[in-house]
This record gives structure tokens, C-alpha cells and sequence, in this order.
């Protein structure tokens, strides 16, 4: 299953709480996981660097079969081994705080077995700092205790072996028999003393954060059709909201390749402005309000220091940066280098302004009135979008080639200025300008349709005056420019369907981006395209297309970036949102037999 | 005397804590004072957190006031001294104070008696509060000597 130490990428789950997450191999090891936060260095780096990186194994001592799923409606994972003496139960939790002094971050390994006897194995091998800091490896009055700088993990233990540390790893054996249950509880602590949890709390907030993760799903139930992946794509999205500022990370890895052994390898764990109006669009539609409006809240606040100019990409407090780095772990399956940070925020991305308008519409189209500050703000972007529109930049691909004048680009521009004089006529914005807005919002759609068209292609092109069509054009009937139903949309979403599609899955070019090396698919292009062809009227086509797409899943209804269209191995972060996103969107324009 | 003694306690914890909140979140330790303190009355996390750290400033100023009553009887105060109290202070907390006495009056705190408890325990100190990094006990007398220095030169003055 593994080569050389490495999972397949479609055999990760993901556990989380909202802070960070963790990703568990099908084997048992948990071979990612940064602490305290999504974008803090990384205790468990193993999917980096099988060898330095360190993970926490947990797994039958004897060969095994193993089988998973999440509880319903939670995400939690329960993970079944099934061996020839018998077979054994692994429920994994990152557990949720209840007010009580709580370790700062906890993540809970419970053991049942569930026939015979089962010899059962784990092994916690924690390496601060991407790998780069050897704990000192210590005891607590009989919990091993690994510490570097702030950092410090405890394993606390129960009826699970007796846990000895031998080669800065600490490490059991014990068996497991029909009926009986064995705890582990690895608590995290940085810049604070460790907690040692005592067993029945550890019990009661897993039971806790399973009663929360159900209750959270009852109330944002969705009965269309894929209800299942549609559920388990909205708790998902839920483990990458970072709760404490409302912000979403695009993924919460760093550096899984777009290509095996390739240089595609990128920080994703910030948060986006450009799937900002994904988010908020998902969020209304699923009924988490409050989740909407603190995303919202939180980039009204982050773009305040800059406005009107606005940058790629936030940290996920809200800040800038950090710039982007190389750092010393071999990368998954020698895919180096691996990169923490992300140099696209140094990029001019014009299609940034439209995400950021056509969020503040949505928001208020979800009956959320923007309060005069934050429209005398919106009108200073569009302002802004006036005056820059007409420059090249780099587009939604980042590419590293460029400025290029990309076409998506300026519609994203058409979308800011748009969603300007729509917010201004019902006075949710200052509506000074209005006409300069429209007048500029009249001229970007002329130089589209001028500039940006192909009669040869029967397409809109990937830049003004190219003959390259690219995937980002399925997003123009998504979000409203043109006539879904007219010749031009029809054109595009038939030129991307024959010369970008493999199969089921999208490439989103074939230009040069000044990247060496190739990609996958990207599956957010792919449900696009369902989207894309669901609200041109094609509703049995994309029905068709979307059933192949969710086939492509992973065993526990996630998805990474991209897949590779002939293997069906997933490549790129994971999970990521703007596929869930995209999925969701998806089944909801279907729902809607393909109106937006 | 009195008000100048409580203006630099408070002046002077403000300091102390400042310093080593900065040194915890540069990775230098893991001590965290209010956490430590307000854990002894509460089990709740936020609440444990705001009583610590007002239990912290009373303690500063209940120090200060000892100090300047050490000034008082020697009939000099300056920053001189009160740095050198400072790091009798740092000594005598990180020696007995925290290590030995808070353990054991702190009903949330394990001990070497701890075995296998099923309550929820916070990380003791240990000798020189080493548990929380190896560099803390060199925070804690920079910390205290700045306290100290600070408490004599308003005393000073």
C-alpha cells in the first residue's frame, strides 16, 4: 500500500477542530499535524518526510485488513482492523473544549476490540518544527512528555501498554480482547504548561464533540441530491474554518505535489480572498449564517489596513505573509522542494476585487445589510477597480510568467464594478460614483468581448488575443456574465469540454505558467464545468458528469486539489476547499435543474 | 511610602509579566503565570486566566510593599537594590515558591504522589520550573530583576 513510507494521498481522512487538523492514513499513522494552529509548524510531518517528519502509528501488531468511515454526520473517524486472531475498533477525534481546563489541543485515539484477541501497536514519534527540532524526550510522573522551545506534547495512556521512549519515539504493545477498550490522548501545549487529562474527561468530551459535530449537521441538513458527499463536503469545510478569527485555509497541508516527483508544491494553509465568495455563497446556502458572517467580518477586517488595495492571500489572523520559503524535508515521494508560506501574495491578481464585491453582495443578497462603513469601503475598491482594470496581472492560476491580460481577470473587474452599482441601488453603498461605475463596468465587458474572443476557438480565450482556452472560463456563467443561454457561453463551455477534458476530469490549461513540470486535473475545474454546463440547460449531461466526478472521491467522500486522469491518484493539498465548494455548487445548481 | 510602593508593584509587574509572556511566545518557555495561579481556584480555562493574572498584580504589589519595607530598615532605596531583591526573589520562586509550595497547596497541580489519576492535572514546574524549558528560570530572574530594579527606582524617587 505504501511506497517507500508513503500512503497514497486518497487513503488520508481528516480530523480536526477547528484549529487544526490532522490527516490518518488507513493504516492507523497520523502522518500530518500542525499545532497549535492550521499554519503553525508541524509535529507530524511524515507525509513530507516518511523519515524525519514524524507520526503517530497505531495499528495491529499483526498483518491486517482495515476498513473506515466517519460516524454519521460527524468527523469523527472510526477505523476497523480486521486480523486473522480477531478484530479491533480505532475511533479517532480531535476533541473540542468545554470550558474546563481543557488541553490546549487534544486529539483522542480510543481502542475497542470487537472480536478475539488482537495484538495492537502505536508509536508516537513527534519532530517539532517541520522536523527540524529533536524534542527532549521526558516524563511527567509517568506520561512521556516530548518538548522543544514552546512546543510540548504529553501522551497520556489507559489500559493501552506500558509506553517506554527508545529512540526519541515512545512506544506500546498491548492486546486487545473482545469488549475491551484502551485510550490514548495526545495533549499539545505552546507557550503554557501541558494538561494531563484525566480519563473520564477525555471520554466525555469525545462524546461531547460527537454530539456536536451531529448537531451541527442536523442543523445545516441538506436532502437534495448527493446528499452524502454534499454533508460530508460541509463538515469538511467546517474543519478548515479557523474558528478563532472565521477565516477558511484553501487547504490545510502544504506541499503534497501536483506532480510525483515534481517542483508544484505550494503552502495552501491561508486564506484566499477569491474563494471568499464561494464560501459565503456555500455557507448561506447550507443555513450556517454565522459562520458566513464572521467570514465576512474577518475580511472586511483583514483588507482594512490595505484598502483599496487588496492582497492575494491572509494569514489566517488576518495578516500578511509570511514570505514564502524552502524548508529541509524531502517532500512526498521525493517531490521537493517543500515550501512553507506562499509567494503568491507579492502577486497582482485583479479577479481578487470581483471575489471581494461579489461576496459583499451575496452577504447582503443573504439578507445581511452592510452597515455605511463598510459600503464607503467597497466604493473606495471600486473606485480602485476603475483605475486599474486595464492593467495585466497574474491571474487566478498565479501564474509566475506573467502579467498577462487574462480574461477571467476582467470579468472578475466587470463583477466588482457590477456588484458596485447593484449595492449602490439599494443604497448599501455610497452611490457617488455610480456612473463612473457603470460606464467602467461597460467598458471592461467591451474589451472582453472585443479583445478576449475567438472566432476561431468559437470561445472566449484565456488572455486578450491568445488562442488558448483555460478552465477559469467555466466561471463566467457561474457568475453571471453573458448570456448563459447565448452562443458565446455555449462556445466556451464546448471549447473547454474538448480541449482541456480528459475524461471526466478538467486540466485548467495547457499554456506555459513559468512553472517546470506538470499537474493533474484540478477537480474544482471539473465541477465547474457540471456547473458550467448545468446552467447552460444541459442538465442530463452534467448530470451524467457529476455522477462520474463523485465516483472519484476518496473512501470517506473527500478530495484533494487535482487527480491524475489516468491513474485516479489524487494529487495536490488535501482536502481542499474550493473542490468542496465546487462539488457543492455543483449538486445545488443541479437541484435546481440548473438555474444560479 | 505605601503609594509609591504600590505604584511600582504594579509598574513592575506589569514588566515582569510582559517579559516573560514575550518569552513564552518567542518558544523561550512555557510558563504561564496567570494560568498556573488561577487553576488553583478554577478549573475553567478563561475564568482561570483573568483571576491569574489579577492575582498576580496583588502578589506584585504585596512584594512591593516588602521591598520597601527592606528599604525602609537598611534606610536606602535605590534601583541597585531592588534589582539585587529581585533575583533573591527569582531564586526563592523558582526554588521554593512555585516549585515546591505551589504543588502543594494547588488542588489541580500533579505531584510526585500523582499515579494514575482520573482528574485532569496541569504540568508542574519542577526544580528551577525546568518542566516549562530550559532557559526558564533565566526569564524568570531577568524578569524579577527588572521588576525589582523598577519597584526601587519608583521607591527612589
Amino acid at each position: 500500500m505504501r511506497v517507500d513510507g508513503y500512503a497514497p494521498i486518497e487513503d488520508y481522512a481528516v480530523i480536526g477542530d477547528g484549529r487544526t487538523i490532522a490527516l490518518v492514513a488507513g493504516d492507523g499513522a497520523i502522518d500530518w499535524l500542525c499545532l497549535p494552529n492550521f499554519d503553525s509548524p508541524s509535529a507530524f510531518a511524515a507525509i513530507l518526510d516518511s523519515a524525519r517528519g514524524g507520526s503517530f502509528t497505531l495499528q495491529p501488531a499483526v498483518p491486517f485488513q482495515s476498513t473506515r468511515r466517519y460516524l454519521p454526520q460527524t468527523n469523527v473517524l472510526e477505523t476497523t482492523f480486521t486480523t486473522e486472531q480477531g478484530s479491533v475498533r480505532v475511533v479517532d477525534a480531535m476533541t473540542l473544549p468545554n470550558d474546563r481546563l481543557d488541553p490546549m489541543r487534544e486529539l483522542v485515539r480510543s481502542i475497542e476490540g470487537i472480536s478475539g484477541r488482537v495484538a495492537m501497536r502505536w508509536c508516537c514519534k513527534p519532530r517539532f518544527d517541520y522536523g527540524g527540532a529533536e524534542p527532549r524526550c521526558e516524563w511527567r510522573y509517568g506520561i512521556p512528555v516530548a518538548v522543544a522551545g514552546g512546543d510540548a506534547i504529553a501522551i497520556a495512556s489507559w489500559d493501552a501498554g506500558t509506553p517506554v521512549w527508545r529512540d526519541a519515539r515512545v512506544e506500546a504493545e498491548v492486546e486487545i480482547v473482545a469488549g475491551a477498550r484502551a485510550l490514548l490522548a495526545l495533549t499539545s501545549a505552546y507557550a503554557e504548561p501541558l494538561i494531563f487529562p484525566g480519563r473520564s474527561d477525555v471520554l466525555a468530551r469525545l462524546e461531547m464533540t460527537i454530539a456536536f459535530w451531529k448537531a451541527w449537521s442536523a442543523a445545516h441538513a441538506y436532502d437534495g441530491p448527493w446528499a452524502d458527499l454534499v454533508s460530508r463536503s460541509a463538515l469538511a469545510l467546517k474543519l478548515m474554518i479557523f474558528a478563532p478569527s472565521g477565516a477558511s485555509v484553501a487547504a490545510p497541508t502544504t506541499s503534497l505535489p501536483e506532480e510525483i516527483g515534481g517542483q508544484r508544491n505550494w503552502d495552501y494553509r491561508f486564506c484566499w480572498i477569491r474563494d471568499s465568495n464561494f464560501m459565503i455563497d456555500t455557507l448561506l446556502q447550507l443555513g450556517c449564517d454565522e459562520e458566513a458572517r464572521s467570514l465576512f467580518w474577518w475580511f472586511m477586517q483583514a483588507t482594512a489596513r490595505t484598502v483599496p488595495q487588496l492582497h492575494v492571500l491572509y494569514r489566517l489572523d488576518g495578516g500578511i505573509g509570511p514570505a514564502e520559503r524552502e524548508i529541509d524535508l524531502s517532500g512526498y515521494r521525493a517531490s521537493s522542494p517543500v515550501r512553507v508560506g506562499n509567494g503568491a501574495v507579492e502577486q497582482t491578481q485583479l479577479d481578487i476585487y470581483g471575489a471581494l464585491l461579489e461576496t459583499a453582495w451575496l452577504y447582503s443578497e443573504g439578507h445581511h445589510a452592510l452597515d455605511a462603513d463598510t459600503g464607503s469601503v467597497l466604493a473606495r475598491i471600486a473606485d480602485h477597480v476603475c483605475d486599474i482594470w486595464r492593467q495585466p496581472d497574474s491571474g487566478i492560476w498565479e501564474v509566475r510568467n506573467g502579467p498577462f491580460h487574462f480574461t477571467h481577470s476582467k470579468v472578475m473587474c466587470w463583477v466588482a464594478l457590477d456588484r458596485a452599482v447593484r449595492l449602490a441601488d439599494r443604497k448599501e453603498m455610497p452611490a457617488r460614483h455610480a456612473v463612473r461605475w457603470r460606464a467602467e463596468a461597460e467598458a471592461v465587458r467591451a474589451f472582453v468581448e472585443q479583445h478576449c474572443w475567438s472566432d476561431e476557438l468559437v470561445s472566449y480565450t484565456r488572455t486578450a488575443g491568445s488562442r488558448d482556452v483555460d478552465a477559469s472560463l467555466l466561471m463566467l456563467p457561474i457568475i453571471g456574465y453573458g448570456d448563459v443561454g447565448g452562443d458565446r457561453i455555449r462556445g466556451t463551455i464546448d471549447a473547454v469540454n474538448r480541449l482541456l477534458r480528459h475524461g471526466d476530469v478538467v486540466y485548467r490549461y495547457h499554456a506555459d505558467d513559468g512553472v517546470a513540470g506538470g499537474e493533474g486535473c484540478f477537480l474544482n475545474c471539473s465541477f465547474w464545468l457540471v456547473s458550467a454546463l448545468a446552467r447552460g440547460g444541459r442538465v442530463d449531461e452534467a448530470t451524467a458528469l457529476m455522477e462520474r466526478l463523485v465516483a472519484r472521491a476518496n473512501d470517506v467522500g473527500l478530495f484533494s486539489e487535482e487527480i491524475d486522469p489516468r491513474s485516479g491518484a489524487f494529487l495536490g493539498n488535501f482536502p481542499q476547499a474550493l473542490v468542496h465548494l465546487a462539488l457543492i455548487d455543483a449538486a445545488f445548481a443541479l437541484s435546481n435543474g440548473g438555474a444560479s | 511610602m505605601i503609594a509609591s510602593a504600590l505604584a511600582g508593584g504594579f509598574i513592575g509587574t506589569l514588566a515582569l509579566a510582559t517579559i516573560i509572556k514575550a518569552a513564552a511566545e518567542a518558544g523561550v518557555t512555557r510558563l504561564d503565570v496567570a494560568l498556573l495561579l488561577g487553576t488553583a481556584v478554577t478549573d475553567n480555562r478563561r475564568k482561570a486566566r483573568a483571576l491569574g493574572y489579577i492575582f498576580h498584580f496583588v502578589l506584585g504589589i504585596v512584594f512591593a510593599e516588602a521591598y520597601a519595607q527592606f528599604f525602609a530598615i537598611v534606610g536606602h532605596a535605590s534601583w541597585r537594590l531592588g534589582a539585587l531583591l529581585g533575583a533573591l526573589h527569582a531564586l526563592f520562586t523558582a526554588t521554593v515558591l512555585v516549585s515546591v509550595l505551589l504543588p502543594v497547596v494547588h488542588p489541580r497541580m500533579a505531584t510526585a504522589d500523582t499515579a494514575a489519576n482520573d482528574i485532569t492535572l496541569i504540568e508542574p514546574p519542577g526544580f528551577l520550573m525546568l518542566n516549562y524549558g530550559r532557559s526558564t528560570f533565566l526569564v524568570m530572574l531577568a524578569a524579577h530583576i527588572v521588576y525589582g530594579a523598577l519597584v526601587g527606582l519608583i521607591v527612589h524617587l
